[in-house]
């Protein structure tokens, strides 16, 4: 990988292969210090850890919409005022 | 204090349509959201969202459901959005290696902010998100918008925990790597 590097006795593409479980909490602690440690050393991990959250967040922020729209609602209305329950 | 979701359902299954109401109130925009990136255009997501809801009156007192409405739900959605998705292709196997470089990793250039900036762009994260496959798109929704569980997710899917954390985690990468390429576009524009 480029510019891989191995610090803190985890390689970059270690810590790669890890970004999901650390942002999600679930590294052990053991695992999440020596992750960290490394981060801390290398800045292309520091700045790709970045990025990949930053890719996350923004789906999240951009997607989570707050309610139907209007006519959506009630086209589903009209649909769920049609049958009586099966038996 | 709200009513919770089982005591809707409960009421539901008795045939209280108020408390369906509520509950389809309660819920519908998160299966609509998650019907519109699975079945793949909001025509066929309105589909889903509306069989799914009608399946749901049906089956109100379905035990499953008193284990946890949402993920109860998205797996009715689940079942109607695969109906009438017309494909449901594999993502070419790449290495974690690859996607790390394609999403901009050991890139200089590329950096968090860069990437906040981008996403404000009207429609450029939906725009990503339609880039993928389904698959990854499916398990996107499900855990990085829905914010449903790992183990959730993972029976859903009929996958292993530690698949749905290796799916989970290559869709994101490529997640990151369809915004970088749309940043460099924004740049070139």
């Amino acid at each position: 990988m480029r510019g891989e590097r191995e610090i803190g006795g985890l390689r970059c593409s270690q810590v790669l292969a890890q970004l999901s479980e650390y942002f999600d909490g679930e590294l052990g602690d053991l695992e999440r210090g020596r992750l960290e440690a490394h981060v801390r050393e290398c800045d292309h991990c520091a700045r790709f850890g970045g990025v990949f959250a930053a890719a996350v967040r923004a789906l999240h922020t951009k997607l989570r919409a707050s309610a139907l729209a209007p006519a959506v609602r009630e086209r589903l209305r009209a649909r769920l005022e049609l049958p009586p329950r099966r038996t | 204090m709200s009513v919770s979701d089982r005591e809707l359902l409960q009421r539901s299954a008795s045939g209280d349509r108020a408390a369906f109401d509520a509950f389809v109130e309660r819920h519908g925009a998160d299966v609509f959201r998650y019907a519109r990136w699975v079945a793949g255009d909001e025509t066929d997501a309105e589909d889903v969202l509306q069989q799914t809801f009608l399946d749901a009156w049906n089956a109100a007192g379905d035990a499953r459901a008193e284990n946890g409405a949402r993920a109860w739900l998205v797996s009715i959605a689940r079942r109607n959005a695969l109906r009438v998705s017309s494909r449901r292709g594999a993502a070419r196997e790449q290495s974690l290696e690859e996607l790390g470089e394609l999403a901009g990793f050991g890139d200089p250039e590329h950096t968090p902010e860069r990437v906040a900036r981008a996403a404000e762009q009207r429609g450029l994260v939906e725009d990503a998100l339609a880039a993928l496959e389904p698959e990854e798109r499916e398990i996107l929704v499900l855990r990085d918008v829905e914010e449903l569980p790992g183990a959730s997710v993972a029976e859903l899917l009929g996958l292993s925990l530690a698949a749905q954390k290796s799916r989970l985690h290559r869709a994101r990468l490529r997640l990151a790597a369809q915004l970088r390429r749309h940043c460099g576009l924004e740049q070139q524009a």
